[in-house]
């Protein structure tokens, strides 16, 4: 799994980067089609239920897509053989 | 399948403002719908006027937009003419308790089985910040510009005095809680009433010192006294501060409730 800004849907309150606990969610500076500027992943790979999503076969977490206002925030299934970052937690 | 499916995907983006709380609460009762397991089909959604109100035009079921203030007395109607529908109630501060307030009572008078979810932003959001019977004291708004003088509505003891079997307060902050909530509330027999305060960056925020929307979820954050910390204070006899409201489950009980499907 990812974690995927719908550009269409998005504000721009940035309530995203108050909730998340990885802090995952910056502000950013790119603008989408309506002007107005959509947050940043910082190395979406720690979000929890990104990476333990298939394992445990349940939500987890979730505070983000709950949190989001505008319903911008969702995750979608990897392509097959994509290659993808591992993240390692101390 | 996740709540986003009870979403009309070609009706989002909605029409709330950027940083609006309302979107949050329809998240949270939308994942506990679809926590309950209960078809589109037999589900109905009733609202009436407001910005809050605007919500069951975006969930893909059965949907109502009625008049202001009336949305309790249509969805009686509804859960009268077949008890087998789960109908779930989305309103405003101004719908529920300025001009459906008679309609409301009596609704917890009869405990008919419905879940309110009210969002509460303390004003009038659509018609441009007019001051509602939840402005906190003090608060400006353009028909208080001195400071709202009268003191609020407390619209969960006021549901709980009148009857409702199910009554709890969250914020558009507590999420998870919330979602908890308005589940406990839909599982109930009986009037249940879950009073969600949001923020309103837009009518309310910009008058009262929170411009940015986080600074109002702040507020709401800290400003949240939790029920048992509060019962707690009253035993220890300290002095609850001044500005906080109580979060939490407030009332639960068992009353002969109404509509309930044999």
């Amino acid at each position: 799994m990812k974690l995927a800004i719908d550009e269409n849907r998005c504000k721009g309150c940035n309530l995203c980067t108050k909730v998340c606990p990885y802090k995952i969610f910056k502000e950013g500076k790119k603008l989408n089609r309506k002007g107005v500027p959509i947050p940043e992943l910082d190395r979406p790979e720690r979000c929890a239920n990104c990476r333990l999503r298939n394992l445990y076969g349940r939500q987890l977490c979730g505070v983000c897509q709950l949190t989001c206002p505008d319903q911008a925030i969702h995750w979608i299934d990897e392509e097959p053989y994509e290659p993808h970052k591992v993240a390692i937690e101390y | 399948m996740s709540f986003e499916d009870w979403y009309r995907q070609d009706r989002l983006p909605h029409i709330f403002c950027a940083g609006c709380g309302n979107g949050t609460v329809i998240n949270c009762t939308l994942a506990a719908v679809e926590q309950m397991g209960w078809k589109q089909e037999e589900t109905i959604f009733v609202s009436g006027i407001g910005c809050s109100s605007r919500a069951s035009g975006y969930i893909l079921a059965d949907s109502l937009h009625t008049t202001h203030g009336r949305a309790l007395a249509f969805a009686t109607g509804v859960k009268m003419a077949n008890k087998g529908l789960h109908v779930v109630v989305f309103t405003g501060d101004g719908d529920l308790a300025a001009i459906g307030g008679n309609h409301f009572i009596h609704a917890c008078r009869r405990n008919i089985d419905l879940t309110v979810v009210c969002m509460n932003n303390q004003i009038y959001g659509m018609t441009g910040g007019q001051g509602s019977p939840t402005t906190p004291l003090g608060c400006l708004s353009s028909t208080t510009p001195y400071g709202c003088a009268e003191p609020p509505f407390d619209l969960c003891e006021l549901a709980a005095a009148a009857g409702a079997n199910y009554v709890s307060r969250w914020t558009s902050y507590h999420v998870k809680e919330l979602e908890k909530a308005v589940k406990a509330g839909l599982e109930t027999p009986g009037f249940s009433f879950i009073e969600a305060l949001v923020q309103c960056p837009t009518a309310f925020g910009r008058r009262n010192k929170f411009k940015q929307v986080a600074d109002h979820v702040e507020h709401l954050r800290s400003h949240s006294l939790l029920k048992a910390k509060r019962d707690r204070m009253i035993e220890n006899g300290e002095q609850i501060p001044a500005g906080m409201f109580v979060v939490g489950e407030l009332t639960r009980r068992n009353r002969p409730a109404m509509g309930v499907k044999p």
